[in-house]
């Protein structure tokens, strides 16, 4: 077992060593992002009375889409330089190499969040800086990532590659999209716990049973 | 391993022959609904498609399963084949509750969450099918597609959850709520019970028909790859 975590904590540093040389990931999701909110406000017009409910709604808009655009390029280091089957034949359980991938791609939704979160509340002054949000999206983020880093591995080996992951993934991941909308929107409006309670639970059970998923199929995603 | 060509045939006169005595029950047995008139007659075969819709999706997830278990290319084409009749039948059961949506709801479509959901299912698996275009190894688009079919047969029904958190306007005519409840006479429900077992058969035939055309074009591509192997080897042999 402590083999194990260690495996997994070099898995992730790894990655995070990698993105943190290169920062190609980061900078084109950050930069994705921050565009998207300029768009939003010239699309929606966004009336200030209107915003406290919507702001959750647009930021996992956002954060969605930038998202996949990180996800889309988690494996493909591994893939051109052909070094995944070392890894597989490096790591003991191949459930972590799953895990660890999983964990470095939620770590940078995390990074993601905490750089649009304020960015978001200094352009629409609005402060989305409240311990509720942010606990919801980082429950969203899990399951996102949980659910994107599983097919992320089985299209980077396909021929369309960064086309097929948003199709793939958008209609798994639509009850996090509804939840996450919901819970936010909730939290932001002053709602009662009670009220969204639910959407908190669903967003837990969610990533709970992708995690559980993922890692019972994913021998089945390398295994040749 | 499937049915031969005889018993096929026979079967599929027996499922159109079925067929045709539920259009029949349809238009002259069901009596005709006191509120929405003749359009409710569209129901009967809308509730028969959408049950080979769920159907169809059920088969393919076991399939996936089983596969990933036993590794049986057969069971692939049997999966991916019920994806295709599955999908189908979710796009007519959708169609046909537009037609009836217009009259009744007075729109032709609405976010409630049986619609949402059997939209968002289709949704899923019609990405199955661009997955597997993606990939052109025959075993590693058998494994991708039932991982990917097994995901999002997990997910559909929290989909269906949450939507139905949201709202529901949608008539229940098995144990549901009060709201929007149908009222069936005893000939209404023998006509949809009968439509339902008549496509049910139809969905069998289709499944044989379909998972026996795909098994013979796994052989065919099998063959193929070994003579081209052949040939390389002559080739880099002489």
């Amino acid at each position: 077992m402590k083999n194990w975590f260690s495996t997994l904590k070099t898995l992730i540093w790894k990655d995070l060593l990698q993105e943190w040389r290169s920062k190609d990931m980061l900078t084109a999701m950050l930069a994705f992002a921050i565009l998207s909110i300029f768009i939003f406000n010239y699309a929606m017009e966004l009336d200030p009375r209107q915003r406290a409910e919507l702001a959750p709604g647009i930021l996992w808009v956002v954060v969605t889409f930038s998202g996949t655009l990180g996800l889309n390029r988690s494996f493909v280091a591994e893939q051109e330089q052909g070094s995944f089957d070392a890894l597989v034949m490096a790591v003991p359980g191949l459930g972590s190499i799953w895990l660890a991938k999983q964990v470095s791609n939620f770590l940078m939704m995390l990074v993601l969040i905490i750089i649009v979160l304020p960015v978001y509340s200094l352009l629409y002054n609005q402060n989305l800086l409240v311990p509720g949000l942010i606990f919801t999206l980082m429950l969203g983020a899990w399951s996102f990532s949980a659910a994107g880093t599983l097919l992320a591995s089985m299209t980077a080996q396909t021929r369309m590659r960064d086309l097929l992951l948003p199709v793939l993934l958008f209609p798994i991941l639509m009850p996090v999209n509804m939840a996450v909308v919901k819970a936010g929107a909730g939290i932001m409006t002053g709602a009662a716990l009670a009220t969204y309670q639910v959407w908190l639970s669903l967003l837990l059970v969610y990533g709970i049973i992708m995690t559980t998923i993922s890692l019972m199929v994913f021998d089945y995603v390398i295994l040749e | 391993m499937l049915s031969s060509n005889k018993s096929l045939g026979y079967l599929a006169v027996l499922a159109a022959v079925f067929i045709l005595i539920a259009f029949g029950l349809v238009l002259f047995y069901a009596p005709v609904e006191q509120n929405m008139g003749m359009v409710q007659k569209v129901f009967y075969f809308h509730v028969a498609a959408a049950w080979l819709g769920m159907l169809g999706f059920v088969v393919a997830a076991v399939c996936a399963v089983l596969y990933l278990r036993i590794g049986k290319l057969g069971l692939d084409a049997v999966a991916a084949s019920s994806v295709e009749i599955g999908l189908l039948f979710t796009a007519i059961a959708n169609f046909t509750g537009m037609i009836w949506a217009r009259p009744v709801w007075n729109t032709w479509w609405t976010w409630d969450p049986r619609l949402t959901t059997m939209t968002i299912m289709a949704f899923t698996y019609i990405a199955y099918f661009l997955l597997r275009r993606g990939i052109d190894d025959p075993v590693k688009k058998a494994r991708f597609g039932s991982i990917y079919l097994i995901v999002g047969f997990v997910t559909v029904p929290l989909t269906f959850f949450s939507a139905r958190l949201l709202r529901t306007i949608h008539p229940t005519i098995f144990g549901g709520a009060n709201t929007g409840e149908m009222a069936m006479t005893a000939e209404m429900y023998f006509t949809m019970g009968f439509s339902i077992c008549a496509f049910s058969l139809l969905f069998v035939v289709l499944l044989l028909a379909r998972s026996r055309l795909k098994i013979s074009e796994q052989l065919l591509t099998e063959r193929e790859m070994l003579e081209q192997e052949e040939e390389f080897g002559e080739v880099s042999g002489g």
